[in-house]
């Protein structure tokens, strides 16, 4: 159990890019009336750049 | 080195040893044992105005704390309300961001005076509201109460010893670098703050810190679970603006003001008078939350937060007597 929520912890800002920028990202886009680029729905972009952020700070260990 | 005219030079063969002692050598330095900075005063002295600051710290001890605990639930009464009222659109989301951030920074002033249990102390009748304003007043910002008032009372035990002071990594060398520092401790690959607090507690293994651990853990799951949901579901700019941005606004505040700008510089600082500093604060007393006499909160944990300005003026002439430099808060007239 301990590391079920040790691996977790782990993947927590892959998560956080998944599950809370990726639709802060699409509902941000959606309130300025912007569109996705390359004829992406704005959550499916949401998703791409919220995945990647996370999972590249799993890896670097930072946001920035 | 040293030498005996009388001795001939070319007898001696075997390598002359230092001696450990060598008194013509002593000239004074550095003692072999650290004995600390001298504030110049004989034993009587420093006795006799112990003797005095106690006396004054005993009139400012207690004092009425239920406003601490109608703040405490009203603030956070007022929070939660926050999210229903965001979904039904009944909010102005600016201004209830803005409300959150003061809420979420001041909630760790009213668990900061549970954290010393100055509302109950143990075997109290209100023991129970002690614990009750220490538990709600952090949760804005995913800080369990178990976890703070366990980190809070080592930081005190151990005030500005690198390693074993939990505040240790705010330390910077400026105020800017320790606005960044407050941001940068919080990234997922960076042992400070709330990182370093979780290694600490592991290693203490006792069975409070292996609570607080828990604690930590379930509020920062519940944390994820709220922002995931509020946002999957249509609503994650008022998740945002609602709890993501104040903790993140109020962490760093708390750690600027009390942790970085009271005890700065830590290096070496660890005796009763020096391990925290008197400062002016741009932002004045209120906005720097009484940070500026934190000096009576470290010498006296039990003066609660409102009333350590007073406890200041009052023992102004101990401090200056004992080498604290209290020019920064001049005396007042009539005090």
């Amino acid at each position: 159990m301990e590391n079920v929520f040790k691996q977790l912890f782990y993947w927590m800002p892959f998560l956080f890019g998944i599950g809370f920028i990726a639709p802060l990202i699409a509902q941000t886009m959606n309130l300025w009336h912007w569109q996705a680029p390359f004829g992406l729905s704005n959550i499916g972009f949401g998703l791409i750049i919220g995945g990647a952020w996370g999972l590249q700070t799993v890896i670097r260990g930072r946001w920035v | 080195m040293l030498e005996d005219p009388k001795l001939d030079h070319g007898a001696i063969k075997a390598p002359v040893e230092p001696a450990l002692y060598e008194p013509a050598l002593d000239t004074g330095g550095t003692p072999a044992l650290p004995l600390g900075r001298s504030d110049g005063l004989d034993r009587h002295t420093r006795r006799d105005l112990r003797k005095e600051e106690i006396e004054i710290a005993r009139q400012f001890h207690g004092g009425r704390m239920w406003p601490y605990a109608v703040a405490a639930f009203g603030c956070f009464a007022l929070w939660v309300s926050f999210f229903p009222l965001a979904i039904m659109g009944y909010l102005n989301l600016p201004l209830a961001c803005l409300i959150s951030c003061v809420i979420a920074t001041g909630g760790y002033v009213t668990s900061h005076e549970a954290m010393h249990s100055n509302i109950a102390r143990k075997g109290e009748k209100l023991r129970w509201l002690n614990e009750a304003v220490g538990a709600v007043s952090t949760i804005p910002i995913v800080f369990p109460f178990s976890m703070a008032r366990i980190m809070h009372l080592e930081h005190h035990y151990h005030c500005n010893d690198p390693l074993k002071d939990p505040d240790y990594t705010d330390e910077a060398p400026n105020w800017w670098m320790a606005i960044y520092k407050t941001w940068y401790n919080r990234q997922p690959g960076v042992d400070g703050s709330i990182h370093h607090y979780k290694r600490i507690l592991l290693e203490m293994g006792t069975p409070e810190a292996k609570r607080a651990l828990k604690e930590t853990m379930l509020l920062q799951l519940f944390f994820m679970a709220v922002l995931f949901t509020m946002s999957w579901n249509g609503y994650a700019i008022e998740a945002a603006l609602l709890w993501w941005l104040p903790r993140h606004v109020g962490l760093s505040y708390i750690r600027f003001y009390l942790s970085w700008a009271p005890h700065h510089p830590r290096e070496g600082k660890t005796g009763r008078y020096e391990n925290t500093n008197l400062f002016k604060s741009k932002l004045g007393h209120v906005m720097s939350m009484g940070m500026q006499y934190h000096i009576i909160h470290h010498m006296y944990p039990g003066i609660p937060n409102h009333r350590t300005k007073h406890a200041y003026y009052a023992m102004r002439h101990i401090l200056e007597a004992r080498g604290v430099d209290v020019s920064p808060l001049p005396a007042v007239k009539g005090n």
